[in-house]
């Protein structure tokens, strides 16, 4: 009796030990798994949810036409919930359970900060169309991006309020590595121009900012720089600036350049102004997205600046894999090759340490609407 | 003197939210001593019952608060006789109704989150600018007056009714000692259940009101609670003035608190208070 046993546990350890050895090589022939991680729930999913459509949209384009050397492409799509703790269980699932050689995101600096190492060990290539951290600039070989860094933005900033004639600008920014970012770009110009900074943090789900606004405009500030992680928690401050009675030149960041959010606040937000990665409505491919973006999902696209870095970080990414195979070290070298790609986004070039080329132009807001600043 | 009053009347605000979530939370508490950790949550589920009212059914304001408040304080009573009053009957401790609690408080926050997704979302219907006072200098909305007057009005009509109906003396009794209480001849369960609906409708309230200040969004559930618990427990556990001015005591303290400190410390400051209570008076600051 006993030797049955045996003899069957043998049997199905080598059966095991079979199957998990012979699943190492990769099916040549199936789809290529490309991972994705951005914020699908909380305040983000604001931007994470039609920025995932937009990534479906380029997938099925690039399938359509005949996928990648007859392989067609197949993503799967993580909650990173701009959160870095979710980040990471998206990037280790993705990574080690998924084997996928590339992954789009994240969206928020928060994801992709936290994704990075995870990524590096798994030797996977982290592209992301949206972070914006200046902490992310070099930060490792598998890491690229298309969407530039805050030091612009933060220094763009900086040099208008500066040239406006503004010395003493207040903060309210969100504890998140995305808008620490930016007051730290801003604050480290401004202080060499010779201006003042001043600023109050708030945790991310904070309400009440009643008594931080108050704090912030008993120092008489020359502006208030509303600095959120999203829309919503741009809001909630907007609205709280309003109910104190407090009428200040206001800044934005781009994550709260969100038309609906400008409409809310029209009057409060005259004048107002912000900078960001613009887009070039002229561009042929990026009419070409807003049209197909229409006709899927029969809405108009949203959140240009990102749909774009989004949409052509698709297409350089399968170009990529066209190129050298299907391979995170190898496409993270390659990425970095990349000179005057024509994409949606404008000419892209990805320099040596991940970074897109390029960077923020400011805005400022008139009559709900806003226009590029005149300088 | 102009940022004095602005603090003074951003503690009020808060103050007044903390306390009638306190009120709630001492009622039940005193009555069945033991935590309900899905307390918090419960206000959420009279807040959106509000918001769908309002959205939905387009429904005018007075009637969807009240509807979303009895939504809530009927859902609590039905919990109550479905969950709790099986696991009494068996004598469970309180530790067993406190983990108890804390599977209805993950329940309801994750139907919550299904129903109504996870963004914040504010009651105020779209484009509603409350009216704005004006006191020495420092605003005020008319949202926040009423909040304020709430947890003035409300402590005062509580009272009237543990210390003057039969059905409050009987709460009071079964706070006492609940088996002396149904030996002469109170009905534990039913009352029990109205402590149960009154809370639930105290804290639905709260609920609303800043939903209607701010707004709501599904996970805010415990922080609620918490805040509740600490105001009950500085101001006199179980009591119901020590609830409404414990929460005053807590709003005002976080307000003048991040005054000096920055303010990512606010919920700091409310923790550190609630162990220096518990060390040196874990009473609270009155007594029954």
């Amino acid at each position: 009796m006993k030797a049955i046993v045996w003899l069957i546990v043998i049997v199905v350890v080598i059966w095991a030990g079979w199957a998990l050895l012979d699943k190492a090589p990769e099916a040549e022939a199936g789809p290529i798994m490309i991972g994705f991680i951005g914020p699908l729930t909380g305040d983000a999913a604001a931007y994470g949810e039609p920025e995932r459509d937009v990534v479906a949209l380029a997938v099925e384009e690039i399938n359509a036409a005949g996928g990648i050397n007859g392989r067609q492409i197949s993503v799967i799509y993580e909650d990173g919930k701009c959160d870095g703790t979710a980040s990471a269980s998206a990037a280790q699932k993705l990574v080690n359970v998924d084997k996928v050689q590339a992954i789009i995101g994240g969206f928020c600096s928060s994801e992709s900060l936290a994704a990075v190492p995870i990524a590096a060990a798994g030797k996977v290539f982290l592209f992301s169309p949206g972070s914006s951290s200046p902490d992310l600039t070099g930060i490792n070989q598998f890491f690229a991006r298309n969407y530039p860094s805050d030091a612009s933005q933060g220094r763009v900033m900086a040099d208008v309020l500066y040239a406006k004639g503004m010395r003493n600008v207040a903060f309210i920014q969100e504890s998140k590595d995305y808008p620490l970012g930016i007051f730290k770009a801003f604050q480290a110009r401004f202080a060499e121009l010779g201006g003042e900074v001043v600023k109050e943090e708030f945790p991310t789900d904070s309400t009440d900012f009643r008594t931080s606004l108050t704090k912030l405009k008993a120092g008489k500030p020359d502006a208030l720089f509303v600095d959120a992680q999203t829309p919503a928690a741009a809001d909630r401050i907007l609205q709280q600036v309003q109910e104190l009675g407090w009428k200040t030149q206001i800044l934005l960041n781009d994550a709260a350049s969100d038309p609906a959010l400008i409409t809310k606040y029209a009057k409060l937000l005259e004048g107002a102004m912000f900078a960001e990665f613009g887009y070039d409505a002229t561009n042929s491919k990026f009419a070409a997205l807003a049209t197909a973006y229409k006709a899927k999902y029969a809405t108009d696209l949203p959140w240009q600046s990102y749909s774009q870095t989004y949409y052509d970080s698709v297409y350089i990414l399968a170009e990529g894999i066209k190129a050298v195979g299907y391979e995170g070290e190898k496409l993270a070298t390659w990425v970095r090759t990349v000179k005057d790609w024509p994409g949606a986004s404008g000419n892209v070039s990805i320099g040596s340490d991940g970074d897109v080329v390029g960077g923020h132009s400011a805005r400022v807001i008139m009559d709900g609407k806003a226009t590029p600043l005149g300088q | 003197m102009e940022i004095f009053v602005q603090l003074l009347l951003n503690g009020l605000i808060a103050g007044s939210l903390y306390s009638l979530l306190a009120i709630g939370f001492n009622l039940f508490y005193g009555t069945v001593k033991f935590f309900d950790l899905a307390f918090g949550t419960i206000a959420l589920v009279g807040s959106y019952a509000t918001l769908s009212f309002l959205k939905n059914l387009d429904l005018p304001l007075l009637i969807s608060v009240m509807g979303g408040i009895l939504v809530g304080a009927v859902l609590n009573v039905i919990i109550y006789k479905l969950v709790y009053v099986p696991i009494r009957a068996r004598k469970g401790s309180n530790m067993v109704l406190l983990v108890t609690s804390l599977g209805v408080f993950t329940i309801l926050q994750s139907l919550l989150a299904i129903l109504f997704s996870s963004q914040f979302q504010t009651l105020r219907s779209a484009g509603y600018v409350p009216h704005i006072f004006h006191i020495y200098g420092a605003s005020v909305t008319s949202v926040q007056v009423l909040m304020i007057a709430l947890a003035v009005l409300v402590p005062i009509v509580m009272h009237f009714i543990l210390k003057r109906t039969k059905f409050g003396r009987a709460v009071r009794a079964i706070g006492d000692n609940e088996e002396v209480a149904s030996i002469v001849g109170i009905n534990t369960s039913k009352v029990i259940g109205g402590v149960f609906f009154i809370s639930a409708a105290l804290s639905g309230l709260a609920g609303i009101m800043n939903g209607l200040d701010r707004g709501i969004e599904p996970y805010m559930g415990l922080a609620l609670l918490l805040k509740g618990i600490i105001a009950a427990i500085v101001g006199g556990i179980g009591y119901l003035w020590g609830g409404v001015l414990g929460g005053f005591v807590l709003g005002l303290i976080e307000n003048f608190g991040t005054w000096y400190l920055p303010s990512e410390w606010k919920d700091a400051i409310a923790f550190v208070v609630l162990i220096i209570f518990l060390i040196f008076r874990p009473r609270g600051i009155l007594s029954k």
